[in-house]
């Protein structure tokens, strides 16, 4: 061991002197933001957590955008088209835009962006949903990119705006770094990435849009305690907090020094019941366990109010919501009797599988639950071994007689093809996808292709009315709530702004 | 009325001794009282609290003490008073098991180690430096992520990074007493050697083994509160300790009691095993 | 000696191969793949499949503990799964703050162990004594992440007197090597006043005493001098203790510091890092112990540790 640090040419008293008279990151020009975990990569195409995606957007940017009012802008395309069929886009790209380490933006850069996603190869953690409709890119002229798709995609647009589609510097990717160094087209660029500390950005004086709205610097640091979030925004070592810890919410609400904002968010939380093990398979106990649920309640105690009870698979941000859906009262009776139908009046046991930070809903069900004479055992999990169990195929679960996992998904504004699909197509079972109780049902597998199929607007959304009443009727998912997007920043700080699912974007914030 | 005098006095007298030798034994008397409420509230629970630990009410979550709820009522609208009263029967628990088995698992091996030639004692004693090389929390992190997380898994975690100092207890024991004159003796007259490990050994042990015990008690309880925090402890709703402050912890700065009155408990019970491993080991040391 | 120190020495590495092994299989152990939670929740099979390979999990295990040693002796602790940096130049640049975080705390509960363990012998049954071990016993008996919230709450948000988190000057030291420095300055106190009193009642002590030799010279120079190899021995076996708090203060202040990163590295089933981590602590508590015995045995020869 001594060798290594000797070859690192490790000083330990150098480097502590030195960490303790830098200053860092400090003054009025810095726009101090705080989120709950540390960022996955530095690539956007590598990661798939909504909080990494917050913390690299500054520095990155996709063919399209979004604004704050939701919609879709061309950004680093200026103008596109597609064929009749919607399988052939053409996309005009902006000149005159650069990479944060000099390489031209253009069509090769783009080619090269969505190869890697391609090659399977490469083995990026955001490929996935890409390579399930995306033929090929090819570039038409140096300014000009033509994309073919194998399918139709409704939310194709919605896409290049996200993680896997954000342009990030060919020759950063050739040269193996940008997982560790991003290197964007953004208003910001990096600065330093301490892996332990804190992730620095400073102005990019040569964005195409001219120069960057926000502070001379955006400093990113993590913490997964709730109360130390809190602490850190009343002591102002934090500008923005995000998620802001709902314990909090109505404390900070009261305190003039601070701004909450509470918007709808797109993350719905729900159990997911196997309905391969007994009595789960039993459509009756499935609405049983949900006439048992008290949604307001859970709300109330989980949230301190900030969610809206679930009436329907999607969120309300989602197109194709229907919020005249009203499925399940809170009404023990109503379950008791549909459990004595089924076969079980004295009720059954089952599991529920549950991570550290949601296992306060395995709590509220198993008293909620128990009314209903159904004992509930909570399994709490650490993330990686809960991801391990929720993902486990029939025979696993069976095994380990896991009855029910507990989990939420947000896809929010990018269409509700990418709440359905993976939750609840029989081909998305898992261990392939995060159907994690293994619902099958063709009339359902069908309106979701029909769905994705269908160009037109308002006929898709017609479509997902339907679906939404299916999957409440079969009630593969005890659906239980909505959360709303709380961030909170200090009272001055204007022009912060969140994507319905947590994504804040705060590189046009001043304080 | 002579007779009751003659029944009162000598009782008196016996009072009056065992007052005196608390009196001497302080931190006996102190540490055995402190222990010795923790496992009334453990037995008696039931009878103190008026209500289940286990009822949610969520019209009246985290409530500042009130007579209804003395300690005050937790995110679910649990009593915590209850809730502290019953988890003093899952720290007990926590003591006895872990310190147990590090106790069945080292005494043994070191033992053993200690009565035998020097390859099986360096091999034994290699392993054990090895488990002791690793900083416990670290250990108990890896065994927990390994078994999947809930009490039982961390009692034996706990009972690994403690096994180590019993096996080096009683393997200098054994050592020292191997050389005393009886031990040698009984050696050549041709006793078996479980005999002598048990009759001449463990029982010379015993004293050193149980202070240490007693000491250990307290580490346990506190590394289960640490492991708690970490997310690796009891599963819900058991009212644990650790893991009540633990979950207390997430709204300091909005409510004190939830973590307060667990975190208050863990250092009574801790303070009371430390003191009453601290007068056992002047009782039971032989300098004295 | 100089056999006894070659014997500690050699046994060094056999105990480094034997900690390396435990910690290879107690990871490969672990339930959670890390190839899954890379790839994410909406990940296909496939995409997990090329993580894994991407990875090199999909290697036999002794091939890959093959790997993991072989770059461990050249200094190579492998890539992070999670950051994509080499995990030396991780470790590298969160080790200082640990280590700094850990020489303040011992720094701290030496200076105040060792005078508050002598005035108890001194005044022993006196009041000085009783309020000093019951400090002590105190000190040793609260969890230290909930007196770590509770002093960031008093001194960061009431007072405003101290940073709250991160590491970025030297105020930002205080409050977490004080809460790290509880634990082990209670021992030390208490190892500090029992060695003393032993020392005290040693015929030389009363020698001097008789012989008119002023009191503070007896208790700073002859009595102290000999408490010292117990107070080492605690501080030298303790470092493991030690590192194990600071996983837990670490986490608490987000102290850039080896036992956070551990911790997340455990979340993220990140492989080589935790690997990495566990050997670099393992390795620095051997040492400490070894120090430590090498020490007494220079400074007492009749005491040896077989």
């Amino acid at each position: 061991m001594a060798m290594f640090l000797k070859n690192r040419r490790f000083v330990l008293a150098s480097a502590v002197a030195g960490s303790l008279l830098s200053p860092m990151a400090a003054g009025a020009a810095t726009l101090n933001v705080m989120q709950t975990e540390a960022p996955r990569s530095m690539d956007p195409g590598d990661q798939t957590a909504t909080y990494t995606a917050a913390l690299l957007d500054p520095m990155y940017e996709g063919l399209t955008k979004r604004d704050p009012d939701l919609s879709l802008k061309p950004a680093l395309a200026t103008e596109w088209s597609s064929d009749a069929a919607g399988l052939v886009w053409t996309f005009k790209l902006r000149p005159g835009v650069k990479f944060h380490d000099g390489t031209p933006f253009d069509a090769d850069a783009v080619v090269k962006n969505f190869a890697r996603h391609l090659d399977t190869k490469r083995g990026l953690a955001a490929s996935g949903r890409l390579r399930t409709f995306l033929e090929g890119v090819t570039a038409v002229d140096p300014m000009t990119v033509q994309f073919k798709l194998k399918t139709q995609y409704p939310a194709f647009l919605a896409l290049l705006a996200t993680g896997p589609c954000l342009m990030v510097s060919p020759a950063a990717e050739t040269a193996g770094t940008i997982g560790s160094k991003a290197v964007g087209t953004g208003p910001y660029k990096l600065a330093e990435y301490k892996s332990g500390e804190y992730v620095l950005q400073t102005k990019n004086i040569e964005w195409w849009g001219g120069a960057p709205k926000g502070e001379d610097e955006i400093n990113w640091t993590w913490t997964p305690e709730p109360s130390v979030m809190n602490m850190a925004l009343q002591t102002g070592d934090a500008d923005v907090v995000n998620p802001f810890p709902a314990a909090f919410a109505q404390q900070i609400k009261a305190n003039p020094d601070m701004t909450l904002s509470a918007t709808d968010g797109s993350a719905v939380f729900w159990v997911s019941l196997n309905t391969k093990m007994k009595p789960l398979d039993d459509v009756r106990v499935r609405q049983a366990l949900n006439y048992a649920t008290d949604r307001e309640g859970i709300v109330k105690a989980f949230m301190q109010g900030f969610a809206t009870p679930a009436n329907s698979p999607l969120a309300p941000v989602t197109p194709g919501y229907d919020k005249s859906l009203a499925p399940y009262s809170y009404d023990v009776e109503k379950a008791k009797q549909l459990l004595k139908e089924a076969g079980y009046p004295d009720g059954f046991s089952m599991s529920t599988i549950v991570q550290e930070q949601e296992s306060r809903i395995g709590e509220l069900l198993q008293a909620m639950w128990a009314k209903a004479g159904i004992k509930l055992e909570v399994r709490k999990m650490e993330g990686g071994v809960w991801s391990k169990a929720a993902f486990l195929d029939p025979a696993g679960k069976e095994k380990d007689t896991i009855g029910s996992s507990i989990a939420s998904w947000s896809s929010g504004v990018n269409g509700a093809d990418l709440q359905f699909r993976p939750l609840y197509h029989s081909k998305s079972a898992s261990p392939a996808g995060a159907n994690l109780g293994f619902f099958s049902d063709p009339k359902l597998d069908e309106l979701i292709d029909k769905a994705a199929s269908t160009l037109d607007e308002k006929a898709r959304n017609a479509i997902y009315v339907d679906a939404q009443k299916l999957v409440n009727e079969q009630a593969p998912h005890v659906l239980l709530f909505t959360k709303q997007d709380l961030f909170a920043t200090r009272a001055g700080v204007k022009g912060t702004w969140v994507i319905p699912g947590g994504l804040i974007i705060v590189k046009d914030a001043r304080k | 009325m002579a007779s009751i005098e003659t029944e009162i006095a000598p009782r008196r007298r016996a009072l009056s001794r065992a007052l005196r030798w608390m009196a001497v034994h302080r931190s006996i008397a102190l540490g055995g009282f402190l222990v010795g409420l923790i496992v009334l509230a453990a037995i008696l629970a039931p009878l103190i609290a008026s209500v289940d630990p286990y009822a949610q009410d969520l019209l009246a979550t985290m409530e500042p003490p009130s007579w209804a709820h003395p300690f005050g009522t937790d995110d679910n609208g649990r009593d915590i008073f209850a809730r502290v009263l019953y988890g003093a029967r899952i720290s007990l628990l926590e003591v006895v098991l872990s310190v147990g088995l590090a106790v069945i698992v080292g005494v043994p091996l070191g033992i053993m180690s200690g009565m035998s030639g020097r390859y099986v004692d360096q091999a034994v004693m290699w392993v054990m430096d090895i488990l002791f090389a690793f900083p416990g929390i670290v250990l108990a992190i890896l065994i927990v992520s390994v078994l999947g997380s809930s009490l039982i898994n961390l009692l034996i975690a706990i009972a690994i990074f403690s096994a180590p100092v019993y096996a080096r207890l009683s393997r200098n024991l054994t050592l020292g007493l191997k050389s005393m004159d009886y031990v040698e003796a009984a050696i050549s007259l041709g006793i078996s050697r479980r005999r002598i490990m048990t009759h001449y050994i463990l029982r010379n042990a015993i004293g050193p083994i149980i202070v240490q015990s007693t000491l250990t008690a307290g580490t346990v309880i506190l590394s289960a509160a640490s492991l708690s925090f970490l997310g690796l402890g009891a599963q819900p709703p058991l009212p644990e300790w650790g893991a009540m402050m633990s979950d207390g912890r997430n709204y300091l700065g909005l409510n004190i009691y939830m973590s307060l009155f667990p975190g208050l408990a863990i250092m009574i019970t801790v303070l009371g095993f430390n003191i009453l491993g601290d007068g056992l080991r002047d009782l039971l040391d032989p300098r004295k | 000696m100089k056999a006894y120190i070659a014997k500690k020495l050699l046994a060094l590495p056999l105990i480094l191969i034997g900690v390396s092994l435990l910690v290879f299989v107690a990871i490969r152990a672990l339930p959670g793949d890390p190839a899954r939670l890379m790839a994410g929740p909406e990940a296909t099979q496939e995409a997990v499949d090329n993580m894994t390979r991407r990875l090199g999990l999909d290697r036999s295990l002794p091939e890959q503990y093959a790997s993991f040693a072989y770059g461990a002796v050249r200094g190579d602790l492998g890539i992070s799964i999670k950051s994509k940096l080499p995990v030396v130049d991780e470790i590298a640049e969160r080790l200082p703050f640990t280590l700094g975080l850990a020489i303040t705390a011992y720094l701290l509960a030496i200076g105040i162990g060792v005078p508050a363990g002598m005035i108890a012998a001194i005044y022993r049954h006196g009041w000085p004594d009783q309020i000093v071990m019951i400090l002590a016993i105190a000190g040793a008996s609260i969890a230290n992440f909930w007196l770590a919230l509770m002093a960031m709450n008093t001194f960061s948000v009431q007072l405003g007197w101290l940073p709250l988190l991160g590491a970025s000057s030297w105020r930002s030291f205080i409050l977490p090597s004080i809460t790290l420095a509880v634990l082990p300055t209670a021992v030390i106190a208490r190892m500090t006043r029992s060695s003393m009193i032993e020392v005290m009642s040693q015929d030389y002590i009363r020698t001097a005493y008789a012989k008119g030799v002023a009191p503070q010279t007896i208790y700073w120079s002859h009595a102290l001098r000999n408490a010292l190899i117990p107070i080492i021995t605690i501080v030298g076996l303790n470092f493991g203790s030690l590192v194990g708090g600071a996983v837990v203060t670490e986490s608490v202040f987000n102290w850039p510091g080896i036992g956070r990163f551990l911790v997340d590295a455990v979340r993220y089933r990140d492989y080589p890092v935790i690997q990495g981590v566990t050997l670099v602590a393992v390795t620095g508590v051997v040492v400490m112990n070894l120090l430590a015995e090498l020490l007494i045995a220079v400074l007492n020869p009749k005491i040896r540790f077989d």
